[in-house]
């Protein structure tokens, strides 16, 4: 089981940050993991260290901004939010997903069904 | 455009490198803060609910490397802090740096200066207004693969039917006596030249005008263009200079023009005069032009020029029965004008002459790799653990290669300063020089230096470090536990072993050729040269035009008889003589002794390769030489069927036999010549149709300069033989003073006898000393080079062997076995090797000195030098051992035993 969810969260950790953020909005770090395991029903418990590797990188390819402000319990975090470019690469990349996924799922079905 | 911003991201990253890192420090301490609160909502104690937080976010340390690699240049990153360590291992081991950087400074430097030579001599671009247009027009002989001096009729077929070049011209450097008021006359340089020149070179006049056509016509009136800086010197800068009047030769010019400054078209000209191509017809000893010259017209490339030229040809030959089949037109780039050379096989020839100057690089810094390599062994521990935390092999030999390449750097930047300092000197040296010869250090010359350093870092550092780096790595590990660790393989110590040889072989050569050419710095000339002022006489082209019915040569020869005899008049002036040469400065030649066989050929013609000279008959009196055998020249010698000669002593000495004069005598021996340097020998015979022309030894002189290595075949100045001819007075005035007299003389006799280059004799051997030192300086530093490179590979080799054995000596030494035995013990395989070099070099000396003639490396003039550089290599390699030496002798026992 282990071994499943770090071999997902590899190749699909940047589309489910660019996901969260599409959905909650403007958020920091620490909600974007707590987002990601709670969505998960706690399937997926990431070393929470990597969001912030992640969230680097796509600061770099420009699919996501980052300022600081403040959080809800009054202190100072640095909020993420999706950009226009980020929301055409998770389209993409979502598309991209449900086929390979698709396709997957119609091979380990058994014969005849 | 993801990896574009990526990239950026990255440059930026690099560049500001502390803001990011307290951005994200800041992140992760809010996250942490974070996530405790919400543990200790949870119910979680605060100690607790802190060691989960951390837990879940991993290790700090660990994220902050990730994130520092992910948002930089690790690549840079590592260049950066491989150079500073590459820099700190230069100050550890100044050995390896002060060797290695000699080594490579003097490789990279032979290169650099290549490199920078050719770019001067052969890929200058003209300093004009589309000077990649401007082109030279030539008459290319097909059979004797070199120019043909370009007929005006040609030339005039050129320029009126060629449409794919505008301005055809041409021109051609005379010499005339400048006269500017009564000021003394000075010969200058003057460049005939057609209006278009100034057309083709389309700069325009500071003052006045330049050259027309009409000023091209045989009834227009003389006039004269000037330089900048002759309107500077000469003229004072006289805003009036337009419509002054001056003399060239016996011709009064009108000055119509000044050029700007640094305008020297065709070549290096700061005088133009009209080329009336009418009155050179009428000539009888019209010379060619320099060169013919064009600007191509717009849309035409020389491509296109070429072709056009190639269908109009040459013009028809005028002579009945003549052919020049031979003979073509060809179009070339400007600066290929006055050379018989073409672009593509200059191109080649460079291309070749680089790669050699590149292969250079490898000798030394194969040496250079054998020390890296040791330096390498000793720090295996080292490298090994690197590997095991994580360093790639990679990693690890780029690190070698940026050390190494630390090293390349500073010889490359000296190198660089070496070249300049060169090209400056050679530029002094060439004033002259056409005026498209950039002798400043060009951004090309920095390149190519720069790509050598590259090349000499892989040698010296990569090939090495692949070496070590092998399954060696491994050994590496083992060797963190025990002693055997890295060996130097055989293959290292026969590298050594041929070094040793090669410094051995070379010393001697070495050492004979800088002792040959200080020497007559160092010796001097053997007389007071200060006493003696030299200066070159010559009738210049309108003085040898003009007279159509009376012989030139006689002219001059009746000119220069009536000057020798009006300056011996002069007052102060105690000797007079006149030569082809002064002393010292003569031309080459290899001889032949009628009954004794040569002692080579060709550049290893040895003692049959002479100087030989013309001289009058107060010649050697002028020089206090005396006649050591036979006699002096008579005046019945300017008509003997024997044409006789005289001979200097070491012409004797190296020719006739064992350097007593007793013995053997050279008188009435003759002698003919095989080849002259510089000119066809006309006295050679290959067939028996052309008996060959003999000459007899009449008399031995002692040597002039005292300090001549070479011998010296003196002729009678018969009549109508020299031009132009030296002139050498002896006289205890100033120099000035006599030189101002010679002028006076020269110029009231005929306006047209030139005399120019007046020196005293000191200074001639002053300035050949110049070119001497520099190449013996040159000569210096790649003896040094190699001689520390073979001090360095023993010092190594030694080193790693008492490295390699300390338990072995700490073991013995406990046993109670002497220093002296363990000394021996260790060090006589290695010194074994070395001996054996040092004999191998004596016999390849002892080789190079019997069949290579002294002439060319010099030789074993000085008595023993063989021996003795071979006893010097032995000492040097005793030397070089001795701190390896001390370092076996101060092995702990103890120590060894309780590693064990």
């Amino acid at each position: 089981m282990t071994e499943t969810r770090s071999s997902i969260l590899q190749g699909t950790l940047d589309l489910m940050v660019l996901k969260t953020l599409e959905q909650l909005g403007k958020q920091h770090g620490y909600g974007i993991a707590r987002r990601i395991e709670q969505v998960s029903e706690n399937a997926l418990v990431i070393n929470q260290g990597t969001i912030y590797l992640c969230l680097g990188r796509l600061i770099r390819k420009k699919w996501i901004t980052a300022e600081w402000g403040t959080s809800d319990n009054n202190r100072k975090a640095k909020f993420y939010s999706l950009t226009e470019a980020g929301r055409q690469q998770l389209a993409a990349e979502t598309a991209n997903w449900e086929r390979v996924s698709g396709v997957i799922f119609r091979v380990l079905q058994p014969e005849g069904s | 455009m993801a990896n574009l911003h990526e990239w950026i991201a990255r440059a930026r990253g690099f560049l500001r490198p502390d803001d990011l890192e307290h951005d994200f420090d800041d992140e992760l301490a809010t996250h942490l803060a974070m996530a405790e609160e919400d543990k200790i909502r949870q119910g979680l104690t605060p100690e607790e609910a802190r060691r989960q937080a951390r837990v879940e976010l991993g290790g700090l340390t660990q994220l902050r490397e990730s994130a520092r690699e992910a948002r930089g240049l690790p690549w840079l990153d590592n260049l950066w802090l491989d150079a500073k360590l590459g820099l700190r291992m230069l100050r550890k081991s100044w050995g390896l740096t002060l060797v290695g950087g000699l080594a490579m400074t003097v490789a990279i430097g032979v290169g650099a200066a290549v490199f920078a030579f050719f770019r001067m001599a052969y890929f200058g671009t003209l300093p004009l207004p589309e000077g990649e247009r401007v082109i030279a027009v030539q008459t290319w002989d097909d059979e004797a693969g070199r120019r043909h001096p370009t007929a005006l009729a040609d030339f005039e077929r050129w320029r009126e039917g060629l449409r794919s070049v505008d301005d055809v011209g041409a021109f051609r450097t005379l010499e005339r006596n400048l006269k500017i008021g009564d000021s003394l006359p000075v010969p200058v340089a003057v460049a005939e030249v057609t209006a278009s020149g100034f057309e083709v070179a389309r700069v325009a006049p500071l003052l006045g005008r330049a050259l027309t056509r009409e000023d091209e016509r045989p009834s227009a009136s003389p006039v004269l263009v000037i330089g900048h800086d002759v309107w500077q010197s000469r003229f004072l800068g006289d805003p009036g200079v337009v419509g002054r009047s001056v003399h060239l030769g016996d011709t009064v010019h009108t000055v119509v023009g000044v050029m700007p400054e640094g305008f020297a078209f065709p070549v290096s000209h700061r005088f133009w005069i009209p080329l009336e191509t009418d009155r050179l017809a009428a000539l009888r000893h019209v010379r060619p032009f320099d060169f013919v010259f064009a600007r191509l017209a717009p849309g035409f490339t020389l491509e296109a020029a070429a072709a056009e030229l190639a269908t109009l040809g040459l013009a028809p030959p005028t002579a009945p029965g003549a052919s020049h089949e031979q003979l073509r037109p060809r179009v070339v780039p400007y600066t290929y004008g006055a050379s018989d050379d073409s672009e593509t096989q200059v191109r080649w020839v460079i291309r070749i002459i680089l790669l050699f100057a590149t292969l250079l690089l490898i000798p030394p810094c194969a040496n250079i790799a054998i020390l890296v390599y040791a330096r390498i062994v000793s720090r295996q521990e080292e490298l090994a653990a690197r590997y095991v935390l994580g360093a790639s092999r990679f990693r690890i030999v780029s690190q070698i290669f940026v050390e190494v390449l630390v090293i390349a750097a500073g010889a490359a930047g000296v190198a660089l300063l070496l070249v300049r300092l060169a090209t400056r000197q050679l530029q002094v040296l060439n004033a002259d020089a056409p005026f498209w010869v950039d002798f400043s250090l060009s951004f090309d010359t920095v390149l190519f230096t720069a790509c050598l350093a590259v090349i000499a870092a892989l040698i010296a550092g990569v090939v090495p470090a692949l070496r070590a780096t092998g399954g060696q790595m491994q050994t590496g590990l083992r060797a963190m536990n025990s002693r055997s660790g890295l060996r130097l393989g055989a293959t290292w110590t026969a590298l050594v072993v041929v070094q040793v040889a090669f410094s051995a072989a070379a010393l001697p050569s070495a050492i004979e050729m800088a002792w040959g050419t200080l020497r007559s710095g160092v010796l001097g000339p053997g007389f007071a040269a200060e006493q003696y002022l030299t200066a070159r006489l010559a009738l210049d082209r309108a003085g040898l035009d003009a007279g159509a019915e009376e012989n030139p040569a006689a002219r001059f020869d009746a000119l220069q008889a009536e000057l020798v005899r009006q300056l011996e008049s002069e007052p102060g002036v105690s000797e007079v003589a006149v030569a082809a040469a002064v002393p010292g400065a003569e031309s080459w030649a290899t001889v032949e002794v009628e009954g004794i066989p040569l002692a080579g050929r060709g550049i290893f013609a040895g003692p049959n390769m002479i100087r030989h000279n013309r001289v009058d008959e107060t010649f050697f009196d002028a020089f206090d030489v005396p006649v050591l055998l036979g006699r002096g020249f008579e005046p019945r010698d300017l008509e003997s069927d024997r044409r006789p000669v005289i001979v200097n002593r070491t012409f004797a000495e190296k020719l006739f036999g064992d350097g007593s004069l007793s013995l053997v005598n050279p008188l009435g021996h003759r002698v003919r010549y095989l080849r002259k340097i510089g000119e066809e020998a006309a006295e050679a015979s290959p067939s028996e149709a052309d008996p060959p022309i003999w000459y007899e030894i009449v008399g031995v002189v002692a040597d002039l300069p005292a300090n001549a290595t070479h011998g010296t075949l003196y002729h009678p100045m018969t009549p109508e033989s020299t031009h132009p001819a030296s002139v050498v007075l002896r006289s205890a005035s100033p120099p000035a003073t006599v030189a101002d007299r010679l002028r006076g003389v020269a110029t009231a006799l005929d306006p047209n006898l030139r005399i120019d280059e007046i020196l005293a004799l000191d200074e001639i051997y002053r300035r050949h000393e110049v070119g001497n030192n520099m190449g013996v300086t040159a000569l210096g530093l790649v003896t040094l080079s190699v001689l520390l490179l073979s001090v360095a590979g023993i010092y190594a080799l030694m080193s790693f062997t008492v490295n390699q054995r300390r338990r072995e000596i700490g073991i013995r030494s406990a046993l109670g076995a002497s220093p002296r035995h363990l000394l021996a013990g260790i060090f006589r395989r290695s010194m074994s090797q070395v001996g054996a070099g040092a004999l191998v070099g004596l016999l390849l000396a002892l080789l190079l000195g019997y069949y290579v003639p002294m002439e060319i490396v010099g030789g074993w003039d000085i008595p023993g030098i063989v021996p003795t550089a071979a006893v010097l290599m032995v000492l040097i390699g005793l030397l070089a051992t001795l701190g390896p030496a001390r370092r076996g002798l101060r092995v702990d026992p103890n120590e060894q035993l309780r590693e064990g």
